[in-house]
């Protein structure tokens, strides 16, 4: 507040009074709350929606677990029962060890292609734009469409596939009928699928580097697989701690590909918990058993995130 | 008025946040309003064109005839039919009527989500039907829908792929239905003369249509149920001729190794393609491969060993326990399994009727009106008895017995023995657990 007053000489003084300090403190007060409120206005409608469709159902899904129900009416509280018969369910563990040899196969071969990709795509190379956008276009389309183009080209009689191994000479392969060459073909889909996401945030990674660095490694002696390890691999922590999470989950929750190119056959060779689940709840019914069986490959998803942010060093590296 | 970014967004987030939630499917639909005195019954149903297209006829028909009557028809697609229905029934507003496959139906029936039809349908109603389709929608003796038409499965042919092995005739009448002997020396001769990735024929059990190779335990006089609907009485040798005969397509190269009842191919595909000289199918399909197909093609009775038998296909109404209008939903039911609403459906849709009727008058069909014989012929080979069986309340659980265990009998893991008594315990497991 400015404020001007005439005294005894005829030099005008100019006092700047401080405010007084409760109005100050209530001003801040007040725009806190706006900002606050700002803040809450914005986080409602994902926590509502979040709320909604992930945590109640969650809930809701461990509730069901409990309980030996055929999806209709009030369902009878079995305990544990659904747990204890997953221990001696043999398509459990059948359906559990693919889903984990699928993530142990997919994650670091989709992550390692992706880095690769973006390293190459990252380099002067002419027209990258295009192969930049071919690789990402898989993204832009549905997993149950991928899939769909899947069947086209492992169809066992007449896929495309096929056909150009007959034209080169090359044996028949038994995608469809036969256990390894079926989950192959599941791998080979899922990677077609997810190697253009993990290059595009590998590439986001790749451009935040500075050439400063490499300048340095070079001046230092370091040859081009020297920077590779050196430079480039660690300051991409932060994008390979986020891959390594997301992909992990997308493959504990693999269920399109699967449900669509083989329905889980040949006799469950391709059998994944989320197909077992869905499965066990809307052909047979069994929807409390079903529920069990996703409370557990939750908690699997939960207890790997967990002790990855824990033991991850390079999650909250920025540059 | 000024307009700042914040009272921007926020009212961008107010007005978007119901169409987001609408766009879920959260928000319920709004229905066009009523007039007064009016009932309004939701119908929700998938099909194809044609049917879809009969149905639309049958309401309007439904509606001129009852003043104030109006039904919905709601098509949705079949991957999504039931699991919305399912969804719905548990949160209490499923439709007011509904179409299920007869293998479905006992799911609903047998745990009380159905209308119990009985007080709503005249006396001798049940007349109309044949025996094999009334069975099939029987829960504890009572009636819980109406058999709104079937299919069954027949034998189609490409014409040419027959006439390069020699086999320039097939049988015409049902009682020239060639038997399993015969069947497999025609199969023998196309395999002979086709090149190692051609196939003699593919079968039609893929998915839920595992239900279709029951056509072959009935066709040697078996079952799989016992006569308390209950008890499995699959471990029997017409059970083990059933299981030999369909395991022998794939030791002797009969079907392609995908043909197997879980396989993403369907054996219609292969058809199609020409992979296959002939194909197991339903009548439904006869629309679709007019359209599609650049060959010429015929069809002929499925075989027959002990007797001639097939599978129960097609689909029954039902209306939910809850609805607001039984007596509505009830006459509905009972006015589309009408003689003039089932012909004008089942001739348009290439489907075959339930009526006994028009089982002895006979139907043509829009599409290729001389296949129909075939067709109608071999659904005069189910029985009561085989369809009854199909309706069980654990028949979604004793078709994941069937696809699990027939899936590695053909793929040659198990012997016939040891899959039957996996088939039969499975089958116990289902009946005895909880409803």
């Amino acid at each position: 507040m400015i404020s001007g007053t005439r005294g005894d000489n005829a030099v005008p003084r100019v006092v700047i009074a401080p405010p007084p300090s409760s109005a100050r403190a209530q001003r801040r007060g007040s725009e806190k709350l706006r900002e606050g409120l700002a803040g809450w206005l914005f986080l409602v409608p994902n926590i509502v929606l979040l709320g909604l469709f992930v945590f109640v159902p969650i809930v809701w899904a461990v509730v069901i677990s409990f309980q030996e129900t055929n999806g209709f009416g009030v369902g009878e509280f079995v305990g544990m029962a659904n747990y204890e018969r997953l221990v001696s369910d043999p398509l459990f563990w059948r359906s559990a060890a693919n889903t984990l040899l699928f993530t142990l196969i997919v994650t670091p071969l989709s992550m390692g292609m992706g880095l690769g990709a973006a390293v190459l795509l990252n380099s002067v190379l002419p027209a990258r734009g295009l192969f930049r956008s071919i690789l990402i276009l898989p993204m832009a389309i549905s997993g149950v469409a991928t899939a769909l183009i899947g069947v086209l080209v492992f169809n066992e009689n007449n896929g495309i596939l096929g056909n150009v191994l007959r034209f080169v000479g090359l044996p028949d392969v038994n995608w469809q009928s036969g256990g390894f060459a079926a989950f192959a073909s599941i791998v080979l889909v899922t990677l077609w699928w997810r190697v253009g996401f993990n290059m595009l945030i590998y590439l986001a990674g790749l451009q935040a580097i500075g050439p400063e660095l490499y300048e340095a490694a070079e001046l230092d002696g370091a040859g081009a697989w020297a920077r590779f390890r050196n430079v480039t691999v660690p300051l991409l922590g932060p994008s390979s701690f986020f891959l390594l999470i997301l992909n992990v989950i997308f493959s504990f929750q693999v269920f399109d590909i699967v449900f669509v190119m083989t329905g889980g056959g040949p006799q469950n060779a391709t059998s994944v918990l989320v197909t077992y689940a869905y499965d066990t709840g809307f052909v047979t019914r069994d929807q409390g058993y079903a529920a069990a069986i996703g409370v557990v490959l939750l908690l699997v998803t939960f207890v790997f995130t967990v002790v990855r942010w824990r033991t991850s060093r390079g999650r909250d590296l920025v540059e | 008025m000024d307009v700042s970014r914040r009272n921007f967004l926020v009212g961008s987030g107010a007005i978007s946040l119901p169409l987001l939630v609408a766009g879920c499917g959260f928000a319920p639909q709004q229905s066009p309003p009523a007039n007064v005195g009016t009932k309004t019954l939701m119908f929700t149903t998938w099909g194809t064109d044609s049917e879809l297209a009969g149905f639309a006829r049958a309401i309007a028909a439904f509606e001129d005839m009852n003043a104030g009557a109006k039904i919905e028809l709601n098509s949705v697609p079949f991957g999504q039919m039931f699991t919305n229905v399912d969804a719905q029934l548990q949160a209490g507003n499923p439709p007011d009527i509904f179409r299920v496959p007869y293998y479905a139906f006992g799911s609903y029936a047998g745990r009380e989500q159905l209308l119990n039809l009985s007080p709503y349908l005249e006396s001798g109603f049940s007349d109309r039907f044949t025996d094999a389709a009334w069975a099939a929608v029987q829960s504890d003796e009572a009636p819980y829908g109406v058999p709104h038409h079937t299919d069954t499965s027949a034998i189609l042919f490409n014409k040419a792929a027959l006439d390069s092995a020699g086999i320039t005739s097939v049988p015409t009448t049902l009682d020239d239905a060639w038997s399993w002997e015969e069947l497999t020396q025609v199969a023998a001769t196309l395999r002979a003369a086709q090149p190692a990735d051609s196939y003699p024929m593919a079968y039609n059990w893929q998915g839920n249509g595992v239900t279709r190779w029951l056509s072959l335990l009935f066709q040697a006089d078996g079952r799989f149920l016992n006569e308390n609907l209950k008890d499995p009485a699959i471990e029997s040798n017409a059970g083990a001729a059933a299981l030999e005969f369909s395991s022998s397509f794939f030791r002797n190269n009969f079907v392609p190794p995908n043909n197997n009842v879980k396989s993403a191919t369907f054996a219609s595909d292969t058809w199609y393609s020409q992979t296959s000289a002939m194909v197991w199918s339903g009548a439904f399909a006869i629309p679709d491969a007019t359209n599609t197909l650049d060959f010429e093609w015929g069809a002929t009775f499925a075989p027959r060993n002990e007797r001639g038998g097939g599978d129960f296909g097609g689909n029954a109404l039902v209306a939910t326990a809850e609805t607001a209008h039984p007596e509505l939903a009830a006459a509905f039911l009972a006015f589309v399994t009408d003689d003039t609403q089932m012909r004008d459906f089942c001739q348009t849709a290439s489907l075959l009727p339930t009526r006994k009727d028009l089982r002895e008058s006979g139907i043509t069909f829009d599409v290729r009106p001389e296949l129909a014989p075939i067709f109608l012929g071999q659904a005069s080979t189910v029985r009561a008895e085989d369809s009854s069986q199909v309706a069980s309340p654990n028949m979604s659980k004793i078709i994941t017995v069937l696809q699990d265990n027939l899936e590695s009998a053909f793929a040659g893991s198990i012997a016939t023995a040891e899959t039957l008594t996996s088939i039969a315990d499975g089958i116990a497991q289902a009946t005895s657990s909880a409803e």
